[in-house]
């Protein structure tokens, strides 16, 4: 593939490194007129070896949504996923999850997903940026030549701010905190929009279990090269206490991450192509995001002890 | 008997250490405080282990009581509303419709199941007007609908604005009441 680069330089690029959406934008750009780009959308070994493993139109749906807690309208409805696993390369499906629509199927914020990464990037960020001011730099408090008769012109110090090593005038003063922190419900929000938007783009999948039979990250990486999950995965567990072949196998991978369920933020979910969710995650995520909405906005004191009573501790016992 | 502390009282003993207990005066000075008369207070028992310490109170162990207690713990969580015999309620509250009124969009009922009908006051208190929140569905319909709806109470254009972002709909003018009495009657 030949691209036009600076200046007219033809350049040959290598295929294989550019994805298909910059490849037609490559193709797209070298011409004058309007491009049909006919580049095969190669399917991958899941989709076609899933028209064998999915004989049976009958999926049992093994989770539920607590019917109490659906709301009353007909547009807010529950949504379905697959329940997987991963202790075979091959992608079985042990059933249906049912998920409740106020969690996975909110209406898509993006710019509350903004707010949320921009928070997340800002609050533990310090700039810690100082200039001197004219009274901070060494030296400067005599004047340097008399008022007048010298010639020169008039100064009365050598570090003022006009001056070549002077001090600086309004300049950055001391280290300065970005610290802010988003109101509850709104990160809960964004966790919930992000949710959403993984499972409405086919992102998201949960499994019963992270147990995995080898140590080996080839097995992960062929898991999720089979399946067509993306250059990167983030697998979350309910505690910290994780499976040693997962923990280990993802230790030697960048791009495949393990987490407990404390640790879920959007920037993460966000980051990673793919976000794979135990079964008892969905029920304490659920919970912990739906407990939000119903509840008083000026909770009583200690509302912590609140939390606690009403979902336990972590780690969930 | 040291200056500082010259009434000397049996209830910050308990506070002090041992130690410094023991520097101090150890006779119990009657004075006229309240805690002083607890401890010459003869207990039930008789003897009491420690004359500094103030008796224990006497109490009863009652677990029938405890819901007069219960009842002033503030709830972090909002309880569900109870079925009422008749509606409206005493204080004006209907219940949303079941099942859901069949029509292109829906308007959710508020964490404290109240239609959400605001009012709102920018620019010091000039600008005035009422946000409908929680929209779900084809908000333009609605919008429709307000166009038609809004005329004969404003008595004019109606200057709608919708925000397909945040799924609201603001309109100029203060006509909460009547905008949440004809969403009621569509049984939202």
């Amino acid at each position: 593939m030949l691209s036009v680069g600076h200046r007219g330089v033809l350049m040959i690029v290598k295929p294989a490194k550019y994805s298909k959406a910059l490849q037609r934008l490559l193709v797209a750009s070298m011409s004058t007129g309007p491009v049909q780009v006919d580049i095969p959308t190669s399917q991958s070994q899941q989709q076609t070896d899933q028209l064998t493993v999915m004989s049976s139109p009958d999926r049992p749906i093994l989770r539920m949504v607590d019917k109490t807690s659906l709301p009353r309208s007909r547009f807010s409805q529950p949504v379905y996923s697959w329940l997987e696993t991963l202790g075979d390369i091959k992608d079985e499906k042990l059933g249906m999850v049912e998920l409740h629509p106020d969690v996975f199927a909110t209406h898509p914020r993006m710019d509350i997903l903004h707010r949320c990464v921009r928070w997340q990037y800002l609050y533990r960020k310090i700039n810690y940026d100082f200039a001197r001011t004219r009274a901070e730099m060494r030296g400067g408090g005599r004047k340097p030549w008399p008022q007048k008769g010298t010639g020169r012109a008039r100064h009365g110090s050598i570090r003022s701010p006009l001056w070549h090593m002077g001090g600086k005038c309004h300049g950055p003063r001391g280290p300065y905190s970005y610290y802010q922190y988003l109101p509850l419900k709104y990160r809960a929000l964004g966790l919930k929009v992000a949710l959403t938007v993984k499972h409405s783009q086919g992102d998201l999948h949960i499994v019963d279990t992270l147990e995995i039979p080898t140590t080996d990250p080839e097995y992960l990486e062929d898991l999720v090269r089979y399946r067509n999950w993306g250059k990167s995965v983030l697998l979350v567990d309910m505690n910290e206490e994780i499976s040693e072949n997962v923990c280990e196998a993802s230790a030697q991978l960048n791009t495949i991450n393990v987490m407990p369920l404390v640790g879920l933020n959007v920037y993460s979910m966000l980051k990673h192509d793919t976000l794979v969710l135990t079964l008892p995650c969905v029920q304490k995520l659920e919970n912990k995001l739906l407990y939000q909405d119903n509840r008083h906005s000026h909770g009583a004191k200690g509302t912590i002890t609140a939390d606690r009573d009403v979902f336990g501790t972590w780690p969930d016992k | 008997m040291a200056a500082p502390f010259g009434k000397f009282c049996p209830r910050l003993s308990s506070r002090l250490s041992p130690s410094f207990q023991a520097e101090r005066c150890t006779t119990p000075k009657v004075s006229a405080c309240l805690c002083s008369q607890q401890a010459t207070s003869p207990s039930a028992e008789g003897v009491r282990t420690d004359p500094l310490k103030p008796a224990q109170p006497e109490f009863v162990e009652s677990r029938e009581d405890f819901k007069w207690v219960e009842r002033l713990i503030p709830r972090h969580q909002i309880p569900p509303i109870p079925e009422h015999p008749n509606y409206p309620t005493p204080c004006g509250w209907v219940p949303p419709r079941d099942p859901p009124p069949d029509l292109p969009y829906s308007v959710r009922r508020s964490r404290f199941c109240h239609i959400p009908v605001y009012q709102r006051f920018r620019k010091g208190g000039s600008r005035k007007q009422t946000v409908i929140a929680h929209i779900e569905g084809d908000i333009w319909a609605l919008e429709k609908e307000l166009e038609e709806f809004l005329p004969a109470i404003i008595g004019r254009n109606p200057a709608i604005q919708v925000n397909e972002v945040a799924r609201k709909i603001v309109v100029k003018g203060l006509v909460m009441e009547e905008v949440k009495k004809w969403l009621l009657e569509k049984g939202f």
